[in-house]
């Protein structure tokens, strides 16, 4: 059991990016930065220790969340879930992303958590961040030497590890804009609602007419991180999605995941259900399914 | 362990405090001004008794914000829904509703109910149980507190007075 009680730390409130990034400088793997806090808050009430806590609270700039045509979707480090659910750009362009806020917690928590915290807190069940997974992303991230951009592919390594460095600090998110006949679709399996995800799935499916000539599939809750379906993918590539591919990627789904028992669910079930829930998030992609 | 100087709005009352770096904005309420309407449940965000209001409408869990990042903000407790004696609709309605057994989920559950309104003042039940989600009641369900939700929102838009 634990107290609960948080461990002691210092607060550190800087009131500008250059002012964050110059004290992640000085603590650098003695720092943990804090936006929403939903995350790293339970963490330092359990066995989580660090000495000082960077607050974004005071950062201007931050809270950025901007479409544009041609760029796509700016999203800042302060953006909070339910910021998501109230773009109207995010409903229409972004469904996929739309969906994973609608279910993401609870609504107190989509009122704080924020949306690259998720990202950056690298865990395989994370909706939001296998919404965006599937959409693609370019996270930009920036230290005293200068800023970098890291592709999602290529960001999360392994368990709630990333590749941002301790002295660097996640500005934006950017997900490109989508191409005409861009699909995408978010779904997920909880016991209750509250519950973390057991199973989720995205997909982003780029369509002419009945053919799909690319797709990006994402599944969580099925590795140590969110992971990519390559088959499933190159089997919709060049594909008129009929309901016969459908059962035959249904089928295939089980060679490409590894799926682990735990509190939430066993590696027999998702291992079962798992081409069922990629069955389904495409029909709803296609707007074949019922939306939730 | 840092301190700092910050000053809370809590149900309008401006409140100059003095924090450590690790006092939750929950334990700030309760213990340092007085404010136990707000309730401590599970400290980890997940059952909602520690709900308050920020700006007088944002629903936050208290015991994951930290009160030191909160310096200057407006935060509404269950406490503060009265106006000149009169209870908010949403508590009468509670009361009406039969919505209450052992009391310690609803100061969060009222607050939920306040800021669902808010946002949609004629909320369907899906909308209010969906909105409802993050507060748990354990002694007997939703039923009533969903009724109350909705009686509140007739009470508020004036259907059938």
């Amino acid at each position: 059991m634990t107290s609960r009680v948080m461990r002691d730390f210092d607060l550190l409130l800087p009131e500008s990016v250059a002012q964050a990034i110059t004290l992640l400088a000085t603590h650098k793997d003695k720092a943990a930065v804090l936006a929403g806090g939903t995350d790293l808050l339970v963490a330092l009430k359990f066995d989580y220790d660090i000495d000082n806590v960077v607050s974004l609270a005071l950062v201007p700039g931050l809270d950025v969340l901007e479409f544009d045509s041609e760029r796509g979707l700016a999203i800042g480090a302060k953006v909070t879930i339910a910021d998501l659910l109230k773009s109207s750009d995010v409903k229409e362009y972004y469904p996929a992303l739309w969906q994973s806020a609608k279910v993401f917690a609870t609504p107190q928590l989509r009122n704080t958590a924020t949306v690259i915290g998720n990202i950056l807190r690298a865990s395989p069940a994370g909706d939001c961040s296998l919404a965006i997974y599937a959409l693609g992303g370019i996270l930009t991230l920036e230290n005293a030497t200068g800023r970098r951009e890291v592709d999602l592919d290529d960001f999360w390594i392994s368990y709630g590890v990333t590749a941002r460095k301790d002295d660097e600090l996640t500005i934006s998110l950017q997900v490109p804009a989508p191409a005409t006949g861009q699909k995408s679709a978010f779904r997920r399996m909880t016991r209750v609602t509250e519950d973390l995800s057991k199973l989720n799935a995205a997909v982003c499916l780029q369509m002419d007419g009945d053919e799909c000539t690319g797709a990006r599939v994402a599944m969580g809750c099925v590795g140590p991180t969110l992971i990519r379906l390559p088959k499933v993918e190159n089997m919709l590539a060049g594909s008129v999605v009929t309901p016969e591919l459908l059962q035959e990627i249904s089928d295939t789904v089980a060679s490409e995941i590894n799926p682990i028992d735990d509190i939430r669910s066993s590696a027999e079930y998702r291992l079962k259900v798992a081409g069922v829930l990629v069955k389904r998030v495409i029909k709803l992609a296609l707007n074949e399914g019922n939306d939730q | 362990m840092k301190k700092h100087a910050i000053t809370l709005t809590v149900n309008g009352e401006e409140r100059d405090l003095i924090v450590p770096s690790n006092r939750t904005l929950l334990d700030a309420l309760r213990d340092d001004l007085g404010y136990t309407d707000t309730k401590y449940g599970c400290g980890t965000g997940e059952c909602g008794a520690c709900t308050v209001l920020v700006d007088g409408k944002t629903s936050i869990n208290g015991c994951l914000t930290l009160a030191a990042t909160m310096d200057g903000k407006s935060i509404t407790t269950a406490a503060g829904l009265a106006r000149d004696g009169n209870l908010h609709p949403v508590q009468q309605a509670f009361i009406d509703n039969d919505a209450i057994q052992c009391g310690f989920c609803t100061p969060g559950m009222v607050l939920k109910a306040v800021s669902i309104l808010d946002e949609n003042p004629n909320p369907t039940e899906e909308e209010i149980r969906h909105g409802l989600e993050g507060s748990i009641c354990r002694c007997t369900g939703y039923t009533k507190i969903v009724d109350a939700v909705q009686d509140a929102s007739n009470r508020l838009s004036g259907v059938g007075e």
